[in-house]
């Protein structure tokens, strides 16, 4: 498995309200709720899908639940959190268009984050050597990465528009730890990541 | 390494045991057995639980004995349940046969056993009994209460009638009622020793039992702890001894199996229990039981209050992939009431093949998340 980026933890604390109830998809250790929890004194649950992972969230005393994000989300009532996280996770899932509305069905809010596969360095590797994967954060080839979707900063914007989802808050993320609120012109070439703070729109 | 002993210690309560039908008998006993010890803030104590087979003999060896209790692999010092850490109890269930009154105890007024006029025995029941038995060891209080299968069900009884008394539990491969296929099987069994003539109305001496119907009952219960590819795996179509077949009788591999688990379990099991216990599993319905009001004993004084408030409480739910007996559905129910409870429960299904007896015979996985989960407890 690849490791959650961490720069995010600060951003998703900085969103998530005291003592909000926060469902974190995909929780990998537990390390982003631990924190939330830790800071925001949030009653949090994880769901995750291996093993190994759910022995370290039980140790480490955060609530974890052994599922299939694709699949198991249904057994959720409507509103149960305030949040539901997706962070560095979009990318590895099956139906990410039924797990979006999902979360929000679950969820007052949803809090999103992806990697730009529009991303200049992307796009140079696809062109010169002609390979989609062998990214620097998911080191494994084509077949054993857990990436399944590909998608770009623009794309992704175009579908939450599309699903009638609304940006709350966004941050992009480019080279030199430069970050934006707002897309900057060229956003889709020059970002490396996004992460978006989304509700239904009324 | 030396082999830790343990003794079944035998409790009698002599005033008397009000059951939840309202019937009472004057006294009982309780079998139990407890492992390690209970420290200076009598904070370390774990209740186990067990299920419809088993007795008060979980963990360590009996004097003389070959094999050790039934869960032996859990409960020990560095296992899951620490030994060195925990203070760790089991007792016999109440309707039980292994030292706890049941049916086949003598009634003081007949001096004859009990048989069918032993008041019905319901999950609450056992778990009233385990009370009294707590009070007894100075125990006020449970780090955990733990338990698979009808264990699960007793762990989800106490922890719900009493809030206050356990600071989380352990549920495993269990449900919050049984389906119509769980109550089905049981009542298959039941009919099979009911169907026994020897079985007379509950009247029998311990001589004379029912054998034949028990050991089918046992039968059909071994057919169902197991998933359907580890027994082809284990026996498929193997026969022994083929060249004294005659017509009818067990050639078959598996059908050696069943009968010598069927033969085994009528040299330690009494019918009328099997029937009291299995009956109590099947009315066993936890929400229908803690939403009841007006309930005996203590009235409500403790058992129910607070069942709203319970954000400082922990669970631990954990199913077996290849369990159909108890499916992972069932656990997963568990696990949406109690976190609308505000528990916070943590859930884990683990890849098997062993099937319900997973809770038995597979203990690793169990064991790691079991550890980490009472770590994580302080």
């Amino acid at each position: 498995m690849y490791k959650i980026p961490e720069e995010n933890y600060p951003i998703i604390e900085d969103w998530v309200d005291r003592e909000s109830r926060v469902l974190d998809l995909g929780c990998g250790d537990g390390s982003l709720l631990s924190s939330l929890v830790a800071k925001k004194g949030v009653d949090g649950f994880g769901v995750e899908i291996s093993h190994d992972m759910i022995l370290q969230c039980v140790q480490k005393g955060i609530c974890v639940y052994q599922a299939d994000i694709d699949r198991d989300l249904s057994e959720w009532a409507d509103g149960s959190f305030d949040y539901v996280i997706l962070n560095a996770t979009l990318q590895v899932i099956t139906r990410p268009y039924q797990v979006i509305r999902e979360m929000l069905r679950v969820g007052r809010c949803a809090i999103i984050s992806i990697s730009n596969f529009g991303y200049v360095r992307n796009r140079i590797r696809v062109l010169s050597q002609g390979r989609v994967s062998s990214r620097i954060r998911l080191a494994q080839s084509w077949h054993d990465t857990p990436v399944l979707r590909f998608v770009s900063l623009r794309e992704f914007r175009s579908s939450l528009e599309e699903m009638g989802i609304e940006v709350m808050d966004a941050r992009y993320f480019f080279p030199l730890n430069v970050v934006a609120r707002t897309p900057w012109p060229g956003y889709n070439l020059l970002a490396k990541e996004g992460i978006f703070k989304l509700r239904r729109a009324r | 390494m030396s082999t830790p002993l343990v003794e079944t210690k035998t409790l009698g309560i002599e005033r008397p045991f009000r059951f939840e039908s309202g019937r009472t008998l004057e006294r009982i006993d309780i079998a139990y057995e407890t492992y390690g010890e209970l420290n200076g803030k009598r904070d370390n104590a774990i209740l186990i639980e067990h299920a419809l087979s088993g007795d008060a003999h979980a963990a360590f060896y009996h004097e003389g004995d070959q094999k050790p209790g039934w869960w032996d692999s859990m409960i020990g010092p560095g296992k899951a349940f620490d030994t060195d850490r925990y203070f760790v109890i089991c007792s016999n269930v109440l309707g039980g046969c292994r030292g706890t009154t049941g049916p086949a105890s003598l009634d003081p007024a007949t001096k004859r056993p009990y048989g069918l006029t032993f008041p019905p025995v319901s999950i609450r029941d056992m778990v009233e009994a385990q009370r009294v038995l707590l009070k007894h060891l100075g125990v006020e209080r449970l780090k955990t209460v733990a338990g698979g299968s009808m264990g699960g069900m007793q762990t989800l009884q106490l922890f719900c009638d009493y809030p206050s008394r356990s600071d989380s539990f352990i549920c495993i491969a269990s449900a919050m009622k049984h389906s119509a296929q769980q109550i089905a099987f049981n009542e298959v069994g039941r009919r099979a020793i009911m169907a026994d003539p020897r079985w007379n109305d509950g009247n029998y001496d311990d001589d004379v039992s029912p054998e034949g119907g028990l050991s089918v009952a046992r039968m059909i219960g071994h057919i169902t702890y197991i998933s359907e590819r580890m027994m082809q795996e284990k026996f498929g179509r193997q026969r022994k001894g083929i060249g004294t077949k005659t017509v009818f009788r067990p050639s078959f591999e598996v059908e050696h199996y069943l009968d010598y688990q069927g033969i085994a379990f009528v040299k330690r099991f009494d019918a009328n229990s099997y029937l009291y216990i299995t009956d109590a599993a099947d009315n066993f319905d936890l929400m229908a039981s803690i939403s009841s009001k007006g309930r005996f004993r203590g009235q409500n004084r403790e058992r129910g209050m607070n069942i709203g408030d319970m954000r400082a409480k922990k669970g631990l739910v954990i199913s077996f992939s290849s369990d159909w007996l108890y499916p992972s559905s069932q656990s997963r129910e568990i696990v949406r009431l109690f976190t609308a409870m505000n528990v916070q429960v943590s859930y884990t299904e683990i890849e098997t093949e062993h099937g319900h007896d997973a809770f038995l015979t597979d203990c690793g996985k169990p064991s790691q998340i079991i550890r980490g989960f009472l770590a994580s407890l302080g």
